[in-house]
């Protein structure tokens, strides 16, 4: 996955694009804006949450068995899975709690651990890629391995194993944060690397060197800026990926710990209710399609628009 | 891969979304319903679907932990009594199976006598004998074959010291003057033995092929089956022993030739497969699990489904257990307020809903078998009290509240893991108590919980019917010397009461079952009133057949059909 991702990131441009030609041309994008508006739309609906809940008039935690018909197992009562004026998208099975404020709380959760993962990510990876690709021979063999290494690792096994083995007063999105961050940087320090290699020997490289300049400054100063598009577009392609490898493993049940609420470990419990009440299964499993389609929409868009020459995710005409 | 995280999730949800959906197209096989008769009932293959293995993973007799014999266990292990496989009331009732009849007791029930039918064969021709009744039960105790019934190192008399017969040494309570009597000398009186003798310990067991251990690989089989295959916890496959028949068992009927069991599958498939009864479906059945919510759904508007649904109770609490020797729970005050604080309706749903379990108030389930007395000390309605659990909390010294952490098992399927701990967590925050959950990993629950040194202050528990009477119920719970400080304890309050300790031993003098109920029903209410454990539910079992399935009728003893007497043409 991450070496077809790092080919689409696109070769480094000749020169950086210009602010306002990136602004223009993503404005013209249509599907690019729809999935900005919409990343937007859940970003601050997950950071208005508690108020959102509020208006509402429930919280995620109060059971309401009343709500429930419980000689059919629980099953909410009325249609859509009990939605209406006081659930707005009606209530779980089996215990009554109100499916906005949860689906709410697993939006922050999805969040928070794809935005923290991505930071992990980038940092390891940006640190590591410039290290090995400054860096003297000795250096980018040593790291170099490294980075192949990482990529190659069964990211999902050792993640399991991981989060099985910490014990749980450990807050568990810090964990997943960690655990997915550290087995996901290598994809950026590649990218960074390779990107790093072949900036260096570019004429205002070479110019910097010669006046002295510290490897720090090069780096700061005339890599980052040469490297900053490819790597904001892999950087918007992560980020849906982050949050499927969290949807993954709190499916699996080894994400966040009940009775906070994630997307994935609604969709577990919600896979047994399908046919008696599929508005549970519907609730988590839209968002989280929506979300990562948005997203990916964007980061497309977001590629297209940094290097119009690069092939789109979207294939033919644009 | 490449525009895959969009595409995996569409496909994810997909693929979810058809496993979830029944295939059944109108399958409208006739069955050829001819009505069930025993003489012509014989042939066929019966399967069974499970989440758990159905022989409590371990083959060994020794090590099994189960009421009257088990389920799928009963097919190849024949022991000295067994419950009565008839529908109704009657099958609360125990019967001879190897034995001449229930067992002759004698010095106060304090020595039981048992003489063996003629004609009795292992899987392998060899008679059996009373010495192979006694070896099973000897290897029982046994370090290296641990598990089984807990009142064998009580009950007979030498026990507590007894380590198995693999050193040499034998157990001299148990005596066999020839090869068809059994004597067994007990501690102290126990009008209840001949329950006991249902239990897989009291299978025979031939000495010559005991390898200890890995006995279980190939276990000589008593009854109408012998394994030809066991994978633990992925499936086990039995065929007819030739060396048994109805004119040596006149309990079971083992109608098909052969029984297929498939474990670890998820319980909505196994229902939607014993719905839609499709191919070798038709002929399935299930030990272990109940309807799922699809099926319950249904069930009330489609006749054919109801029809092929078998409901009945098992005797079974599943109850709040409090370590009294644990800070707060040694006050009174405190165990009180979370009786009153608990809204059981939420468990009710947690574990299914109304159809699935009913909220418990009383420590013996609600049958007669056990002497049910009905009681409600700290009436909490279906939702809890808060009110009275606040003002108990204040005159216990916590005017503001207390914060305990409740543990629990982290699996769902014994009714004491995150969905039962987190509706009790719901109930007593109404009753400001802040409940902390601590879910312990399922393999390594049972030895926490069993142990008073590490025993939790407030735990989940369960608790089912060894056999159907109030003796078993209580006594391991209650009497105070049942506490097994090295493990294996279920006396989790620990309650050590020389008055109540020496009620067990008056009723378990008497030895007609139905003139101890009474006593068992007014012991627990009386035991009741000290809030020692907060019972929450009893379950109901709602399982589905295929619909080739014939006489599954309810075996009131395990509360669901007995594979012994099902057939499948």
């Amino acid at each position: 996955m991450t070496a077809e991702l790092i080919t689409e990131a696109g070769a480094a441009p000749e020169a950086p694009a210009r602010g306002r030609q990136v602004r223009r041309r993503l404005y013209a994008d249509r599907m690019a804006m729809a999935g900005l508006v919409i990343a937007v739309v859940m970003v601050v609906a997950a950071l208005a949450a508690p108020l959102l809940v509020h208006l509402e008039g429930q919280d995620a935690t109060t059971y309401h068995p009343e709500l429930l018909d419980s000689a059919r197992g629980g099953v909410p009562r009325g249609s859509f899975g009990g939605a209406g004026g006081a659930h707005w998208l009606g209530v779980e099975p089996t215990t009554g709690r109100d499916l906005f404020a949860r689906a709410l709380g697993g939006a922050r959760i999805s969040f928070l651990v794809a935005f923290g993962t991505l930071i992990v990510q980038i940092l390891l990876g940006v640190g590591i890629g410039l290290a090995a690709g400054l860096g003297g021979k000795v250096a980018d063999a040593f790291l170099g391995r490294l980075i192949d290494l990482a990529i190659s690792f069964p990211q999902l096994i050792f993640a399991i194993a991981l989060l099985a083995i910490v014990p749980g007063t450990f807050p568990r999105p810090i964990l997943l944060m960690m655990v997915i961050g550290l087995f996901g940087w290598g994809g950026t320090a590649r990218l960074v690397r390779g990107q790093v290699l072949s900036l260096r020997t570019r004429d205002y490289v070479s110019a910097a060197r010669l006046s002295g300049a510290s490897r720090t400054r090069i780096a700061l100063r005339e890599i980052l800026p040469g490297i900053s598009a490819p790597l904001v577009t892999y950087a918007a392609l992560l980020l849906p990926n982050n949050m499927i490898s969290e949807a993954g493993l709190s499916f699996l049940g080894i994400g966040v710990r009940p009775p906070a609420s994630s997307w994935g470990q609604m969709l577990s419990t919600a896979t047994t209710w399908f046919q008696a009440d599929p508005t549970y299964v519907l609730v988590p499993g839209l968002l989280l399609l929506v979300n990562v389609l948005a997203f990916t929409v964007l980061a497309d868009g977001l590629r297209t628009a940094l290097d119009p020459k690069a092939p789109s995710l979207r294939g033919g005409r644009r | 891969m490449r525009t895959s995280p969009a595409l995996l999730a569409t496909a994810a949800l997909l693929a979810a979304a058809t496993a979830a959906c029944s295939s059944d197209g109108s399958s409208s096989s006739s069955s050829g319903s001819a009505a069930f008769d025993p003489k012509t009932c014989q042939g066929g293959t019966l399967y069974v679907l499970n989440q758990s293995d159905a022989t409590s993973h371990h083959l060994d007799p020794a090590r099994i932990y189960t009421s009257g014999g088990g389920s799928v266990t009963s097919l190849i292990f024949r022991t000295l009594t067994t419950r009565h496989r008839v529908p109704g009331q009657a099958g609360d009732q125990v019967v001879p199976d190897l034995a001449t009849d229930t067992g002759k007791a004698s010095d106060g029930a304090k020595t039981w006598t048992y003489h063996l039918k003629d004609g009795l064969k292992f899987d392998d021709g060899t008679p059996i004998t009373s010495k192979d009744i006694k070896w099973g039960v000897e290897r029982a105790f046994a370090p290296e074959l641990p598990g089984g019934i807990p009142y064998l190192r009580d009950w007979l008399a030498g026990g507590t010291d007894y380590t198995g017969p693999y050193k040499g040494k034998e157990l001299d309570s148990i005596q066999t003057p020839d090869d068809k009597t059994i004597v067994f000398k007990l501690r102290k009186p126990e009008g209840d033995f001949p329950y006991v003798a249902t239990a897989t310990q009291f299978a025979p067991v031939p000495k010559a092929k005991d390898n200890g251990t890995g006995y279980e690989k190939h276990p000589v089989a008593s009854g109408p089956y012998k394994v030809q295959s066991h994978e633990q916890d992925k499936s086990l496959v039995l065929v007819r022993n030739p060396y048994w028949s109805r004119t040596v068992d006149d309990q079971r009927l083992a109608c098909p030739d052969r029984v297929e069991g498939t474990y670890g599958l998820n319980a909505a498939v196994i229902n939607q497969r014993l719905s839609a009864s499709a191919g070798k479906d038709a002929n399935a059945i299930t030990v272990d699990t109940d309807l799922s919510p699809a099926e319950l759904a249904r069930i009330s508007t489609d006749p054919n489904l109801k029809k092929r649904a078998v409901k009945g109770e098992f005797g079974e609490t599943d109850y709040i257990a409090f370590n009294t020797k644990v800070k707060p729970f040694d006050d009174a005050r405190v165990r009180q307020a979370i009786a009153y604080a608990i809204g059981r309706q939420s468990v009710v749903n947690a574990v299914g809903g109304s159809s699935l379990a009913k909220a418990a108030t009383t420590f013996l389930p609600d049958q007669a078998a056990f002497g049910y007395q009905p009681y409600d000390y700290f009436p909490a309605g279906p939702n809890g009290n808060a009110a009275k659990a606040k003002e108990l909390l204040a005159q216990a010294g916590h005017p503001n509240g207390l914060t305990i952490t409740l543990a629990h098992r982290n699996a769902d399927y014994n009714h004491d893991g995150p969905a039962v701990a987190t509706a009790v967590q719901a109930s007593l925050k109404q009753a400001g108590i802040t409940v902390k959950l601590k879910p312990y990993d399922d393999a390594g629950y049972g030895d926490t919980i069993q142990k008073p040194s590490t025993e939790p202050g407030i735990f989940l528990a369960t608790w089912g019917a060894d056999w159907p009477t109030g003796g078993p119920f209580l006594a391991p719970i209650f009497d105070g010397r049942q506490i097994l400080k090295e493990g294996g304890n279920f006396n989790a309050s620990q309650l050590n009461d020389p008055k109540i300790n020496a009620e067990f031993d008056a009723i378990n003098k008497i030895t007609d079952p139905v003139q101890a109920r009474p006593r068992w029903g007014a012991l627990d209410a009386t035991i009741g009133k000290q809030a020692l454990n907060v019972p929450l539910i009893h379950p109901i079992y709602i399982r589905l057949t295929g619909k080739n399935v014939k006489n599954a009728y309810l075996d009131q003893w395990r509360g669901s059909y007995d594979p012994a007497m099902v057939s499948v043409k």
